[in-house]
């Protein structure tokens, strides 16, 4: 019976990557009374609605098959219990957060939620975090990469010029400079013009 | 959210978003002093959803999803309001059936009308005692209105006798594969995609459903429009140079090459090429319009039109106003842009679909456009002005 409160929120969780999912999981079942379910292995997140009939639905914003949620939306013979999209109307501000972080959530209307929000809640927190270390991630790739052209890029000057290794890092940076770009983007350059694929 | 210096426009994976990401790699958007990013969506939900929340200014959208946006019949149900101030493109669409059902209705491949395959499919079905399973990519889909249309029209009743299933544009061709659908209507280049992989072939494309029927529009913030009307003004400017550029077939090599690189389409360009203007029409893709045809010009009888099948098909409340509803459909912001760039504009924001077999002038100032035929596959005339 939806809407039971003495009945566990049923919540699956829709979510590609499998390391954020754990953690959800486990943070999610530390919140309240809520059973976290998956969608099985192989099956896509609109076949699994109906068969879980979960009341809420937490779901990563970068699957494409979230468009079949429209599709269940519609109350229909195959599926009494249509679903919509959590918005909080009062909390813009936290609407905009979820969504940038790449999180949505979607109820199953017929069902009352007082515990939906802390839940909403936790998983746009988590979805935060995630990705702000695989930016983090991606920055520090970049910088080493970036670093390791502008090595190349030197010795490569040094033996085509016959210079030391200062006047090669002022060369690049005199070209950096005199064109308002990076360094690192001079480098790069450099050794693609020389057909060396900078990495 | 959004940073007022940067426009940010959202797009899918799909050859008719040509025009934007033209207007960006050419430097369209450059040249007007419009700053775009660029960010390719995973699905449609995310870009109603990041419109109705400000998280994008712009994006190419289905029009059927447009007008369920601004009805909260979809979308995520943020505080934004929408408008349409230009389409994107004509046609582009196929129904593709799984090479079990399509063998059957097509034979020894000679091409047939779109109304004959239909009537096959269904004397198919009738003759298997089979409900097949079809998908589209979306609910509020030019895809499934263009389908249940095909299908009715051949005597298919959509609502029960057959499936519907929304299955991911770039999934459909897996699905096929896999058995999971017998069937799909999807934008270019899926359906050429599932033909060269021999899992199915085309039995029927957008253009000889309603022949240059509207596909995709650009969307914008209705406070964009409102607030910083310049800067839409701009960014329309360059929208519509790139469908210039876009629909010149010299260029289509061109704008295949930029289309399939890993960022936009990650596609082999020759088959990005098959519904890109110029392209000979092989039967399994259907070529994109993308100027010519007054193919820019938001419609309000084109919006209409979707709010009919939409109402039709019981989507759409029977007391809903049609004519009301389609007004966020902007030719007035579409005008402004094309008198400063010297296109022609249409005389009216409304015209009758259906009732050219073959090619005529539309009154439009200054000079009249040439346009091509608009026939719907059962021949049943829509109209929606008195005199045309």
């Amino acid at each position: 019976m939806p809407g039971d409160p003495l009945r566990p929120l049923k919540v699956l969780l829709a979510d590609s990557d499998p390391d954020r999912a754990a953690i959800l999981e486990q943070r999610l079942g530390e919140i309240g009374d809520a059973i976290i379910l998956r969608v099985p292995a192989g099956r896509n997140l609109i076949g699994a609605v109906p068969e879980l009939a979960p009341d809420v639905i937490i779901v990563d914003m970068a699957r494409p098959d979230r468009d079949g949620l429209d599709d269940l939306r519609r109350a229909g013979a195959a599926n009494p219990r249509p679903v919509v999209m959590f918005v909080d109307r009062d909390d813009r501000t936290f609407m905009e957060e979820a969504i940038a972080a790449g999180v949505s959530s979607y109820n199953v209307v017929g069902a009352a939620f007082p515990d939906v929000k802390p839940i909403v809640m936790a998983a746009v927190a988590i979805f935060r975090k995630h990705q702000q270390v695989a930016d983090d991630l991606t920055r520090a790739r970049a910088t080493l990469l970036e670093r390791d052209n502008i090595n190349r890029a030197k010795s490569m000057l040094m033996r085509q010029r016959n210079i030391d290794e200062p006047q090669a890092y002022r060369w690049l940076r005199r070209r950096a400079m005199n064109e308002s770009r990076r360094i690192g983007d001079v480098a790069a350059e450099l050794l693609a013009s020389e057909g060396k694929a900078p990495e | 959210m959004t940073s007022r210096s940067v426009f940010h426009i959202g797009l899918l994976r799909l050859t008719d978003a040509a025009p934007l990401i033209i207007a960006r790699e050419l430097g369209c958007f450059a040249a007007e002093n419009v700053d775009v990013s660029l960010s390719v969506e995973p699905s449609w939900a995310n870009i109603a959803d990041k419109l109705s929340f400000g998280l994008l200014d712009g994006a190419m959208l289905l029009p059927p999803l447009a007008l369920a946006l601004h009805l909260g019949l979809s979308g995520g149900g943020g505080p934004e309001p929408i408008v349409v101030p230009a389409a994107l493109s004509l046609n582009g669409n196929t129904v593709t059936l799984a090479e079990r059902w399509a063998g059957a209705i097509l034979g020894s491949g000679i091409r047939m009308p779109a109304i004959e395959t239909a009537r096959r499919f269904r004397s198919l079905i009738r003759e298997r005692a089979e409900k097949p399973v079809l998908a589209v990519v979306h609910t509020f889909s030019t895809h499934n209105f263009l389908l249940r249309y095909w299908l009715a029209a051949g005597g298919v009743d959509p609502d029960r006798e057959v499936t519907f299933t929304v299955v991911p544009p770039a999934q459909t061709a897996d699905a096929l594969a896999a058995g999971k659908i017998d069937g799909f209507c999807a934008g270019a280049p899926w359906g050429a995609v599932a033909a060269r992989a021999g899992i199915g072939r085309t039995v029927a494309t957008s253009s000889a459903i309603w022949n240059h029927g509207t596909e995709k529009v650009f969307a914008v913030r209705r406070r964009i429009a409102d607030e910083e009307p310049g800067r839409l003004q701009a960014a329309l400017r360059a929208v519509l140079r790139a469908a210039a550029y876009c629909d010149d077939s010299a260029n289509a090599a061109a704008v295949a090459e930029i289309l399939a690189q890993e960022r936009y389409l990650g596609l082999p360009p020759e088959i990005i090429r098959t519904s890109l203007p110029g392209a000979t029409p092989d039967g399994d893709a259907d070529v994109s319009v993308f100027l010519a045809n007054a193919a820019t010009f938001p419609w309000l009888s084109h919006a209409e039109w979707y709010l009919g099948q939409m109402r039709r098909w019981g989507y759409l409340d029977g007391a809903a106003d049609i004519a009301s509803e389609s007004a966020i459909f902007r030719p007035d912001l579409y005008a402004r842009a094309a008198i400063s760039l010297g296109l022609p504009v249409p005389a009216g924001p409304r015209k009758n679909e259906g009732r050219h077999t073959a090619a005529w002038q539309l009154p439009a100032s200054p000079l009249p456009i040439a346009m091509g035929p608009d026939q719907f596959m059962d021949g049943v005339c829509h109209d929606f002005v008195p005199f045309d």
